[in-house]
Order: C-alpha cells, then sequence, then structure tokens
C-alpha cells in the first residue's frame, strides 16, 4: 500500500495538541485553578454554584452571630444589673418589715427602692445601636415611659413579638424577650411589686411591706428564670459560631477541590507538557525537511 | 515487415509518451503542496503488434492519457465528517461565548444570588438598619441585572446565529452555482477521454467546502454530479444550480427555503448552517427558558413573599420585582426591581420597624423549592451544568471527528498526494527512458545514413 507522503497535516495536529496541553497545564498553574469556564468541568462548576452561594451566607451568618451575640450580651447584662438592684430591693425590704424599723428609716428606704425603680426601668431601656432590646420589635423608641396614670407610673409602648436571627440555612436563634414578658408580666411584675413596695414602705404598713418584699423576691426569681434564656442564647450562638467555622472551613476545602488544583500535580504536568512539546517540535524539524532529493548527487 | 523507418516511429512513440510522463512528474512536482491537487500519472498502453508472417514486430507505446488518481469514496466520508465537525465548532464557538455568562466572574448569576441571600441574612439581623435595607436593595438590583445580562448574551448569541444562517446561506448558493459552472465543464465525454483533472480537482475543492457550510449527499448521475441537502433537497443537478433562500419567519429568525419557497430550516443538518441553526432554534432557547423559569418563578414568589409582611414605613408590603406580562420579552431579560428603595423591603411581620419576622419568609425564597421543584441556586447551578456540558461535548465532539478526519485525510493523501521522493524517481527513470528513446531515433538515423551511404558507394 502507498503510504501518505504528506506527514505536515499529522506534525501540525501533534503540534497543537502539545501546545494545547501545554497551555492547559500552564494556565492552571498560574491561575491555580482547574475549572476557569463551565466546560472545563461542567459537574465541578454547577456544584461550585452551591459553594459561592453558601459561602456567601456562611459569611453572613458568621457576622450575624457575632452582632446578635454582643446583642444578647447587652440583654443578659441588663437583666444582670436588674437581678443586683432587685436582690438589693429584697434585702431593703425586709430591713424595712423589720420591727426595729421606724418610719423615718422606712421613708428613706422608700426613696432608695424609687431609685432602684428607676435603675430598672433603665436597664429595661437598654439599647444597643440605636435598638432597644426590651420593646419586642418596636424597638426604635424606648419601651417603658413615666406616665403617671399608670399604677406602676410606668407604660410599656413596646409590644410582646419577638425577633428570630437567621444564623444558618435552617437555624434562628430567637434574640429578644419582649420587657412585656420580663418586667411588666400581669402574674409577676418587676416594676409593679417595686412600686407597690414603696407605696407599702410610705404607709408603713410592716406587713405590706412583707408581703410586697415577698412579690420583690418572686419577680426577682422571675427575672433570674428569664434570663436564662439569654444564657441559653448566648451558649447556642457560640457554639453556631463554631459550627460556621468548620462550614467555613469546608466550604473552602470544597471548593478547592472542586476548582482548585494540585500544585505539585500540576507543576509536574507542566513540565512533562513542555517536554512533550520540544520532543513534537524536536522530531518535526528532524523528520520535514528530509528528502531523496538529500541523497541524490547533483547533476554534472 | 518492420523497416527503419518503423523503429524510427516506435522512437518517436516513446519520446513522446516519456515527454508527457516527464510533464505529469514535472506537474506533480510542482503542485505538491497544492490544496486539492490530485497527482496524475502518465498512463501508456502497448501497441497492437505488427504481424507479416511468421514474424512479429511489436507496435511501439501509446499515451492513453494523464490519469488523476482520486478515491471517490474517501472524498464522500471527508466530505460527511467535515460537515460534523463543522456543525460541531460552529456550536462551540456559540456555546464558548455563552459560557463567558455562566462563569463566575462576580457580576454571574451564582455570586449575585448569593450576595443577595446573604445581604437578606444581615437584613434578619439588623432589620431596621437603614443602611443595611440599603444593602439588600444593591444586591437585589445586582441581581437583576445578572439575570438580565445573562438574558442578553443569550439573545445575542442567539443572533449572531442567525446572521451567520443568512451568510452561510449566501455562500452556499455561490458555491453551488461555481460547481454548476464546473460540471458543465465536465461533460461525460470529457471525463471518458482526457479525465478531468485540474477542474475535478477544483470541482472536489468546492464540494469540501461546501460540506463544511451544510451537510450534504453527493451523488453521480448521467447528467453529472448530483449534490442535495441531507434531507434530498437539490443544491446541484450537472451544470444547474438551486438557490437557497432566506425569509424572516414569524419568531424574526431568518428561516432557510428551498429553490420552490418550501421552508427546509428544521431537516437542516451539519455544517455551519446546521451547528448555528441548532443553536439558534433548539439550545438557545433551551437555556432560555430555564432562565425565564426561574426569574419568573423567583420574582413571584420574592413579590409572594413581600406581600405578607410590612415595610419600614409600616405599608403592607409592595410586590419587590417585576417581569414583564409579554411573554415573548422573557422575564430574565425584563425582570426588574419593583421597589424603589431598600425601606420598601417588607422585613416586617407585624408593621413595626424593628421586626424581622418576614425576612425569614424572604430569605426562604432562596432556600426552600421554586415551583419548578428546585431551589433557585439548584435551578441556576442546572443550567450551568447544561451549559458546560454542552460546551465541553461539543468540543470533544469537534476534537474525536477531527482526529478520525485527520486518519481520512492520510488515506487520502497515501491515494493521492504527491510524494516528492516518487517524483523524484520517476523524474531519474523518465529522464532514463527519454535518454534511450532519443538514443534509439539518434541511432536509426545513423543506420539510414550507413544505407544511404551503401546506395552512393554503389553508383561509383
Amino acid at each position: 500500500m502507498r503510504v501518505n507522503p504528506n506527514m505536515v497535516p499529522d506534525i501540525l495536529a501533534d503540534l497543537q495538541q502539545s501546545q494545547n496541553t501545554l497551555n492547559t497545564t500552564l494556565q492552571e498553574v498560574s491561575t491555580g485553578k482547574s475549572v476557569n469556564v463551565p466546560s472545563d468541568n461542567p459537574e465541578a462548576s454547577a456544584e461550585m454554584v452551591g459553594n459561592t452561594m453558601e459561602t456567601a451566607n456562611v459569611d453572613q451568618y458568621t457576622q450575624n452571630v457575632t452582632g446578635v451575640l454582643s446583642t444578647v450580651q447587652s440583654a443578659d447584662s441588663a437583666l444582670g444589673s436588674v437581678v443586683t438592684a432587685l436582690t438589693q430591693a429584697v434585702s431593703l425590704g425586709t430591713e424595712g418589715a423589720n420591727g426595729t424599723s421606724n418610719a423615718a428609716d422606712q421613708q428613706s428606704i422608700a426613696t432608695q427602692i424609687q431609685g432602684i425603680l428607676s435603675s430598672v426601668v433603665s436597664s429595661a431601656n437598654t439599647d444597643y445601636n440605636g435598638v432597644y432590646l426590651f420593646g419586642g420589635t418596636a424597638s426604635t423608641a424606648p419601651p417603658y415611659a413615666a406616665d403617671s396614670s399608670s399604677p406602676t407610673g410606668y407604660t410599656y409602648n413596646g409590644n410582646s413579638d419577638t425577633n428570630s436571627v437567621a444564623v444558618g440555612d435552617d437555624l434562628n436563634v430567637q434574640v429578644n424577650l419582649p420587657g412585656s414578658q420580663i418586667f411588666s408580666n400581669s402574674s409577676t411584675s418587676v416594676l409593679g411589686s417595686l412600686t407597690s413596695l414603696i407605696s407599702a414602705l410610705q404607709s408603713g404598713n410592716t406587713t405590706a411591706i412583707s408581703s410586697a418584699t415577698n412579690d420583690v423576691s418572686s419577680a426577682l426569681n422571675y427575672v433570674s428564670q428569664q434570663r436564662v434564656f439569654y444564657g441559653n442564647a448566648e451558649t447556642q450562638l457560640n457554639s453556631q459560631e463554631t459550627y460556621l467555622q468548620q462550614e467555613t472551613v469546608s466550604l473552602t476545602s470544597q471548593q478547592n477541590s472542586l476548582v482548585g488544583v494540585d500544585e505539585a500535580q500540576a507543576a509536574t504536568e507542566l513540565s512533562q507538557a513542555e517536554t512533550d512539546n520540544s520532543a513534537t517540535l524536536a522530531a518535526a524539524a528532524k523528520v520535514l525537511p528530509n528528502t531523496l532529493l538529500n541523497y541524490l548527487e547533483p547533476p554534472s | 515487415m518492420g523497416g527503419l523507418t518503423t523503429s524510427l516511429l516506435t522512437g518517436m512513440q516513446a519520446l513522446d509518451a516519456t515527454q508527457a510522463a516527464l510533464d505529469a512528474t514535472s506537474n506533480n512536482i510542482s503542485n505538491a503542496n497544492t490544496p486539492g491537487y490530485t497527482r496524475e500519472v502518465a498512463q501508456f498502453s502497448e501497441n497492437e503488434e505488427g504481424v507479416s508472417g511468421d514474424s512479429v514486430t511489436g507496435g511501439g507505446v501509446t499515451l492513453d492519457g494523464i490519469a488523476s488518481v482520486r478515491d471517490e469514496l474517501l472524498n464522500l466520508q471527508i466530505q460527511q465528517q467535515t460537515s460534523e465537525q463543522s456543525s460541531a465548532n460552529t456550536q462551540n464557538s456559540l456555546l464558548q461565548q455563552i459560557q463567558n455568562y455562566f462563569t463566575s466572574n462576580g457580576e454571574d448569576l451564582a455570586t449575585t444570588l448569593g450576595a443577595f441571600s446573604s445581604s437578606l441574612a444581615q437584613l434578619s439581623a439588623n432589620p431596621s438598619n437603614s443602611a443595611v435595607q440599603q444593602s439588600v436593595y444593591s444586591a437585589a438590583q445586582n441581581l437583576v441585572g445578572s439575570f438580565n445580562n445573562t438574558a442578553n448574551g443569550l439573545t445575542t448569541a442567539q443572533s449572531d446565529a442567525d446572521q451567520q444562517v443568512t451568510q452561510t446561506v449566501a455562500q452556499i448558493n455561490s458555491l453551488t452555482q461555481q460547481i454548476a459552472q464546473l460540471n458543465s465543464q465536465l461533460t461525460p465525454s470529457v471525463v471518458a477521454t482526457q479525465n478531468g483533472g485540474t477542474i475535478e480537482d477544483q470541482r472536489d475543492q468546492l464540494v469540501q467546502q461546501l460540506s463544511t457550510l451544510t451537510g450534504i449527499s453527493v451523488t453521480q448521475s448521467s447528467d453529472g454530479e448530483v449534490i442535495t441537502t441531507g434531507n434530498g433537497t437539490p443544491l446541484v443537478m450537472g451544470s444547474q444550480s438551486y438557490n437557497l433562500q432566506t425569509t424572516t419567519g414569524t419568531d424574526g429568525f431568518q428561516q432557510v427555503l428551498d429553490s420552490s419557497g418550501n421552508n427546509i430550516t428544521s431537516s437542516i443538518q451539519g455544517g455551519q448552517l446546521g451547528g448555528a441553526i441548532q443553536m439558534r432554534d433548539q439550545t438557545i432557547p433551551g437555556y432560555l427558558s430555564s432562565l425565564n423559569t426561574l426569574a419568573s418563578q423567583f420574582a413571584t414568589s420574592m413579590n409572594a413573599a413581600q406581600a405578607q409582611g410590612f415595610d419600614s414605613t409600616g405599608s403592607k408590603g409592595q410586590p419587590f420585582f417585576s417581569v414583564p406580562a409579554n411573554p415573548s420579552y422573557g422575564a430574565a431579560a425584563g425582570i426588574a426591581l419593583a421597589i424603589t428603595s431598600g425601606s420598601q423591603i417588607a422585613s416586617s411581620s407585624d408593621g413595626t420597624s424593628g421586626s424581622n419576622g418576614n425576612v425569614a419568609n424572604l430569605s426562604a425564597v432562596l432556600t426552600n423549592n421554586l415551583p419548578s421543584g428546585q431551589t433557585p441556586a439548584n435551578a441556576y447551578s442546572n443550567l450551568v451544568f447544561q451549559v458546560g456540558n454542552d460546551t465541553s461535548n461539543s468540543s470533544a465532539q469537534s476534537s474525536a471527528i477531527g482526529q478520525s478526519l485527520l486518519q481520512l485525510t492520510n488515506q487520502q493523501s497515501s491515494v493521492s498526494g504527491v510524494s516528492v521522493d516518487e517524483e523524484t524517481t520517476n523524474l531519474i527513470r523518465y529522464q532514463t527512458a527519454y535518454e534511450a528513446a532519443a538514443r534509439i531515433v539518434s541511432t536509426i538515423q545513423a543506420l539510414s545514413t550507413v544505407t544511404l551511404d551503401m546506395g552512393a558507394s554503389q553508383s561509383y
């Protein structure tokens, strides 16, 4: 059979092939990415869509956790000062109910309790970056405002709604308790019990003082119980933060395995492609110019 | 009975024949690198011997002609594969253009969907912060921009394909006219006596070019070569060519009509024309429809979620996105923001600006299944896979056909290609033959002189 005399197309195809491999490997090494366009690896590119979205979300969830954690911590510390204030009120109330206290003592205690009431109200009006922590979702204005017509002297302007912040795809953490639940609840009202204690002290009725002190004491217990909510939220947020950190790491490693290159392997492939390319070029240079004419005697 | 004259004649014939062989060889060498050139060989046959009584004298050599060495079957296979490769190449170059819109580049849908989703998560933590509301608004703007961009990228590629259809049809018509012209010179008698040679080479080249434009089928009939499209629409019959025409269809794209006005668009396969039609009428509309479904379902779901809440002024949530009502203008190309500022985002579930209760409903659109049964990210990711897969398939197909085409052209070249070594050898062979034939003539001449001298000496 006659042999194809024209080696040029074959050699050109080989050269193109090796040049192409060289370009691909060079690009991989220089960009550090094995997938630059979807056709490089359709499956990986499709999976990267999810990875891109999830990475953006996890970044934001992490920021949310940090932000929410500060909010929750300030709410917790506000409640901490309420607990301290109430503890002080209970001991003052107990002192006032004691038979050794005279009317003047009781009046002075009443004034102190009045101060405690103001500090509790001020804690209940705590804001964090302009967001009032105990107003429910009506968080743009202080929830408690002085109101002489109210039996406690204050009205609640907030609402009873709560917010849950997204800190994971399927995890929303409730970040607030409305003040109406903590401070002015109908059964165990912090503000109500303090107000009753003040009026009992002012009236000097020991039995009433003692009973009002008991109410403050149960309000103290109630607030301590409510405070557990913030403690739990902190724990939950801290563990979510750890989870999100792991998630960030695993998303990054997924991204690397989907579209990244193994540097060592890419470098090896690049040097292989270089060798292959020079071999092809050398072979082409040897083969192409050879014809019978090189060996014929020139005509005399 | 032979004589010196007979020998002289035989020598002359040998000179003529060898001269023709040298012509063929020199023509082969000069066209060694001419594309489409088919090597020629001089064909000799021996003449009938002269019989005179008992003695038989050789009749010398006759030059039958110079034949081109070609393999029609190989040519057919090459044409067919060329059409397929050219179709794959056309699709691949359009797909390469398209896939840029699906590449992670900061403006692609995956990035902007992710940014929108994370901005909503941020809003969840800071529902009443107007800067955060505004950042959700700009993330939504970018998202809308990505939808518009991607859809525009697809429709641009589609109209590029459409232009290619018009241009390719014009090229096809020009080629078929030239082929018919050459066919008219290649009457059966020409082919039988002197072999088409150059004209056939030219025609093969043109047919080869035609096969890159569209899938064709070539047959030989009594009228000469007959070329039809893959589905049988005649393009060339002997010396007659049939022009294809284009006309604007109801979808605004060019439809291909045969010479009698029948619409043959959907039956055209292979070549640039087939590839462009496939992309324009099948592949790209498929992508566009997925993208439009995603855009319209996403907008509808977001608007429904928005309607469940209240914006920062306490008003009931207004539609977030708007999509064009006219279905012929795609949802992805026409999706726009219906709200005009971040304060209109309905994050509140109870009407107070501090509530984030409805943000979860807005976010849920991104994590829950749309009516299509897929989350927005999954729907988009499927589209990315489809585009990537189609692109990589078309280039794989093109290089696979390229391999087999290379083998076929190698085979063709092994039949028809000029080997300089072979021609050099032939040159030496024919040179020797020519010298020998010339020697016959000179010898006969010498003998004739001797014979004539013999007569002269008798006269003394």
